[in-house]
């Protein structure tokens, strides 16, 4: 199974929200859809979902057109959405029939979803009488309920508590073992970090990186240099031509050009006889590489 | 397909509109007004013709709770029969050796007591009339005294005409009174209660399919626009296409108005067949399944039912049917439009302004022609003007006019197919138009989307 997304372009008027949008998940897990506020992220995920019409370009399942009706999908908005008067149980079993599921199984897999989200109780009560958590927890339980193969989850973990946060993941994890295909966008990168192999950040519609993240750092090599001493290093800095990025309590950071440079710092200190508490070379992270790319096109 | 889907939207939407507390109280209230209006109709004017019987003087009542009347004849015109005929219609005439004045001082104090003085009006001793004054206690009821004075009045009035010469059978003659008819050439005459129904059915019928058009039009947007704001309808489009759910929610709407409003005419009727035995509606029972022949009035109320029910056949019932259909489909599609136009809740009422224009643009037009025309509580031929006859075939306003002349047969059929037609092809128009722009405009954030903006949409597509 393979979801496609073909040079996709929607453009309102002259303003273009995505241009020409490509990526490809082969296999199952978590693939990532980064970008600012505004990127054009939204757009794509609804043109997916054929909530929009692209003005060109296709978005196929298993190498036929993709008709996100038509297709067990599961999504979970940005901005989420209940009926507010209505019972949960009710708005579920709503939901889930027009996924095609029948009541019986509906009910079958609503409770599952109750007892695994710890919302059992809530399930004859009004939506607007839920916190803005549980809320969650029922959107989620509306997205994984039909067992879809295809989960969209935008912004999943927002808003939530640490605890409820922590169980979304252990979800997800599950949904992952359960060879799921699952498209995530999210502005909480330790979390995609956690979960996705594959990644496309966007920046006003553009598409200004793609492809596996390990790659990706790999490609960037080990830049990023973190030092800690018990003495002033900043004229061996300076000899060995860094300039410090980031002072922290926890140390001096650096974008090295190579793994060489840091290492003569390393020499540098060491010949002088400076206590060293932390010598750390590193790959950028997801977060650093987002607004390197994503920072630098803005500047442009 | 794009319209896959609708039958659960359909499903879910009238489900749950029929479990809300805003519609079950809703249709109690209505239906206990509707149950009041029929039973009150029934009753009322059995009431109010009682009241008038008594004091017309067949009754008694009001007379007798007069408890003495004193005549002054200053003129002599009164004889003894006269007096005693006051008598034999109920007043309890009393003598007094008082005069006018002391009778006067003496009413201030007494309990339900009346003086009447009878005098000549005259100028340079040529009687021109006569003045009947009454005179009565502070306590005395206003229609016993009202009796007593046009009791008074009558005879003094038939004492007059005897004086004067005339036969009592000549002073019974000149009573009769004198009724006028206008009727347009070709047309049947008109009685007096068919005239009512033909001016008051297409109020009452406009008013109703305006309640049930527009109001649960106004609903449909309320509903699209909550499922809008409240973000629900991302997660339905996931589902389904955006024209499944305006279609499944138009009709679901739709079926509740149909059946609330089924509900609340059955109540009406029930409540008016329960106090039948009370009122009116009994006797026009009667008045319908009698087998001897009828005069007078009943036999003018049978006729005017009998008048309009006739015009209402299988082909009348099945026009005024599709007519519903498609002006509901009219104004809900518009509404659905609207409320997919607005991303906030608080703008809804700004944005539903040009569509209450319109509904109340067409019930005005199917309204105040009949209201202007009250010419034809006397003539049937009257009733219908030009500019009725135009909101007949207007898309905006025949939905609320056009069912109440097929009811009263003020159109051929062949006007009638023109105005249907005429109908639906708006009604097409509006559906092509929310298929087009429907769907662009249902995720769209931000500032209201205007008409026009929405007619450029569809031009883009």
């Amino acid at each position: 199974m393979a979801l496609k997304v073909d040079s996709i372009v929607k453009k309102y008027g002259e303003y273009t929200a995505v241009d020409s949008l490509s990526f490809e998940i082969t296999k199952p897990g978590v693939f990532a859809l980064l970008g600012t506020n505004g990127a054009g992220k939204t757009t794509s995920i609804r043109i997916i979902l054929g909530m929009l019409s692209a003005d060109s370009g296709s978005v196929s399942w298993n190498g036929k057109s993709f008709l996100a009706a038509e297709q067990p999908i599961g999504y979970l908005a940005e901005e989420r959405g209940l009926y507010p008067k209505y019972k949960i149980m009710d708005q579920l079993i709503y939901f889930c029939s027009l996924k095609g599921m029948k009541k019986q199984d509906a009910i079958k897999a609503l409770d599952y979803w109750f007892e695994r989200l710890n919302v059992t109780e809530y399930r004859d009560k009004r939506a607007e009488q839920l916190s803005k958590g549980n809320q969650q927890k029922i959107q989620l339980i509306a997205a994984l309920a039909p067992n879809p193969e295809l989960i969209i989850l935008d912004e999943p973990l927002s808003g939530l508590d640490p605890v409820n946060a922590e169980l979304f993941k252990t979800v997800i994890r599950e949904e992952i073992k359960k060879n799921k295909f699952i498209i995530m966008s999210s502005h909480q990168m330790p979390t995609i970090e956690e979960f996705c192999s594959d990644i496309v950040i966007m920046n006003k519609g553009k598409t200004v990186i793609n492809g596996n993240l390990n790659e990706i750092k790999k490609g960037y090599g080990r830049v990023k240099l973190t030092v800690k001493c018990e003495g002033d290093i900043t004229s061996l800095a300076d000899e060995c031509r860094l300039n410090a990025t980031e002072i922290t309590p926890n140390g001096i950071s650096y974008n090295v050009e190579s793994e060489q440079q840091a290492h003569s710092l390393l020499n540098k200190i060491m010949e002088k006889g400076i206590p060293l508490i932390r010598y750390e070379l590193r790959e950028p992270t997801l977060n650093e590489i987002f607004i390197e790319k994503v920072g630098a096109e803005n500047e442009n | 397909m794009k319209t896959k889907g609708w039958k659960k939207v359909f499903g879910f939407t009238f489900v749950q509109y029929i479990k809300t507390k805003s519609f079950i109280v809703g249709t109690i209230v209505m239906c206990l007004i509707v149950a009041l209006l029929a039973a009150g109709a029934n009753i009322l004017p059995g009431l109010i013709s009682g009241e008038e019987e008594v004091i017309g003087g067949d009754s008694q009542t009001e007379a007798s709770t007069t408890n003495a009347v004193y005549i002054y004849d200053n003129c002599s015109i009164l004889l003894d029969e006269d007096i005693a005929a006051l008598e034999a219609m109920g007043l309890k005439i009393a003598q007094t050796e008082l005069s006018v004045d002391e009778m006067i001082d003496k009413l201030i104090n007494s309990e339900n007591e009346a003086m009447v003085a009878v005098s000549e009006l005259s100028s340079e001793g040529v009687v021109y009339g006569y003045n009947v004054k009454t005179y009565y206690s502070p306590d005395a009821e206003g229609k016993a005294v009202d009796y007593v004075t046009l009791s008074v009045q009558q005879l003094v009035n038939y004492r007059n005409m005897m004086n004067c010469g005339i036969s009592p059978e000549d002073y019974a003659a000149s009573q009769r009174y004198v009724t006028t008819s206008k009727i347009a050439a070709g047309n049947d005459e008109w009685n007096i209660f068919e005239s009512a129904i033909n001016y008051f059915v297409p109020i009452v019928v406009s008013l109703v399919l305006f309640l049930l058009i527009f109001v649960y039009g106004q609903t449909v947007a309320q509903s699209i626009a909550t499922e809008k704001t409240s973000r629900v309808m991302e997660l339905l489009l996931t589902s389904v296409r955006p024209l499944a759910v305006v279609i499944g929610k138009v009709l679901a709407m739709g079926l509740v108005s149909v059946l609330q409003f089924i509900l609340v005419i059955l109540v009406g009727v029930g409540a008016f067949v329960m106090t039948a035995p009370f009122g009116i509606g009994g006797e026009i029972m009667d008045m319908m399944n009698s087998a001897e022949p009828l005069i007078g009035e009943g036999a003018q109320i049978v006729e005017a039912i009998e008048n309009t029910v006739g015009n209402i056949g299988a082909i009348e019932i099945i026009l005024i049917l599709v007519m519903f259909i498609l002006g509901f489909l009219f104004f809900a599609l518009i509404a659905a439009l609207v409320g997919a136009s607005v991303s906030r809740m608080e703008d809804l009422t700004a944005a539903m302004q040009p569509y209450s224009i319109l509904g109340v643009v067409g019930l005005y037009l199917a309204y105040f022609p009949i209201i202007a025309n009250v010419d034809s509580m006397e003539t049937g031929a009257a009733a219908v003007n030009p500019v009725q006859i135009f909101s007949y075939f207007f898309p905006i306003s025949s939905p609320f006019a056009l069912p109440s002349a097929l009811l009263l047969g003020t159109m051929d059929m062949a006007q009638v197919v023109i105005a249907v037609l005429i109908l639906a092809v708006f009604v097409v128009l509006v559906a092509v138009l929310v298929a087009k722009v429907y769907e662009a405009i249902i995720l769209h954030n931000g500032n209201r989307i205007k008409f026009s903006d929405m007619i450029k949409m569809a031009g883009r597509k």
